[in-house]
């Protein structure tokens, strides 16, 4: 046989995400000098507790109700699990305060952006059908009141909070598996992108100015240089990888 | 089964002011997220300044 091998959709793909996601870019060593702040960390904290979520859960899930409401160790993982999501949703809210007042959809990071705040709105009724699935007087408590909340909202003919089946359905498997996903693409696309970084005191002080006119004018070059707002080119200086 | 460390026998005790109407452990929470967040960026990080190896 002669002749050019002809394309594979595997090798298509590979090449593709390769060329989207080098490993230097995938698994990078160092970060942008302005990640040396507090506010950077929000992200890692939200997903560390994101996967105690996900290790405490898989331990309920095996062990049972019986387990996680009358005896002491399983006291503690019903307990993790509760207070790991509390921890989540306390950093992730964290997470989208800074993100959104460092305008972190600047420099072609719409999608980044819009993966983090659809993966909050999943991560809510992920949270509340645990609340319906505890199987205890707590849960048909909860699950009454909120059954009238779905109807008033003319939604209670395709969410039926009472049905523990389709609740602890939508708890264990259905939304967790969204709310993963969109975290890695999340993920992916943080570090296809890189960080966004904090905006140019300077530029902020200069009147607005035709941005076709960005070459001739210093700020706004800069403001458009990789690093500064476009896909990002990481400066050597602070160590450890960062979301 | 334990007792809670707190007493949790009773309806929640909330913050009411005209239409606000919230339960103090909500309020809590929420006052605690936004003094982690102003500390977040105010108080310095560790080596911010230390300069990288030239290239």
């Amino acid at each position: 046989m002669s002749g050019p091998a002809r394309p594979s959709w595997t090798g298509a793909v590979r090449e593709r995400a390769v060329r989207a996601l080098p490993p230097e870019k995938l698994l990078p060593d160092s970060q942008p000098a302005y990640m040396a702040s507090w506010i950077y960390l929000f992200g890692v904290l939200s997903l560390v507790s994101l996967m105690l979520i996900i290790a405490s859960g898989l331990i309920l899930g095996l062990k049972g109700p019986g387990w996680w409401h009358f005896t002491g160790v399983g006291h503690f993982f019903n307990s993790i699990h509760l207070w790991s999501v509390e921890l989540f949703f306390f950093f992730m809210v964290i997470h989208l305060w800074g993100k959104y007042w460092m305008a972190a959809w600047r420099g072609g990071r719409a999608r980044v952006w819009m993966t983090g705040a659809v993966t909050f709105v999943v991560a809510i009724p992920c949270a509340l059908t645990g609340y319906v699935s505890q199987q205890n007087f707590d849960a048909q408590w909860i699950s009454t009141q909120a059954k009238d909340g779905m109807n008033a909202v003319g939604v209670g003919a395709f969410f039926n909070v009472t049905n523990f089946g389709q609740m602890y359905s939508y708890h264990v498997l259905l939304l967790p598996l969204a709310v993963v996903a969109l975290v890695v693409a999340h993920i992916l696309l943080v570090r296809k992108h890189g960080i966004v970084p904090p905006f140019q005191r300077s530029a902020l002080r200069k009147p607005p100015v035709d941005p076709t006119e960005a070459d001739e004018h210093p700020v706004l070059a800069r403001e458009h240089a990789p690093g500064n707002g476009s896909p990002a080119a990481p400066h050597p200086v602070s160590r450890g990888g960062g979301l | 089964m334990t007792a809670a460390i707190l007493d949790l026998s009773h309806p929640a005790n909330t913050v009411h002011w005209h239409f606000f109407l919230m339960s103090v452990s909500n309020v809590v929470v929420i006052v605690l997220m936004l003094l982690v967040f102003a500390v977040a960026i105010v108080a310095p990080f560790p080596g911010r300044g230390v300069k990288g190896p030239k290239k």
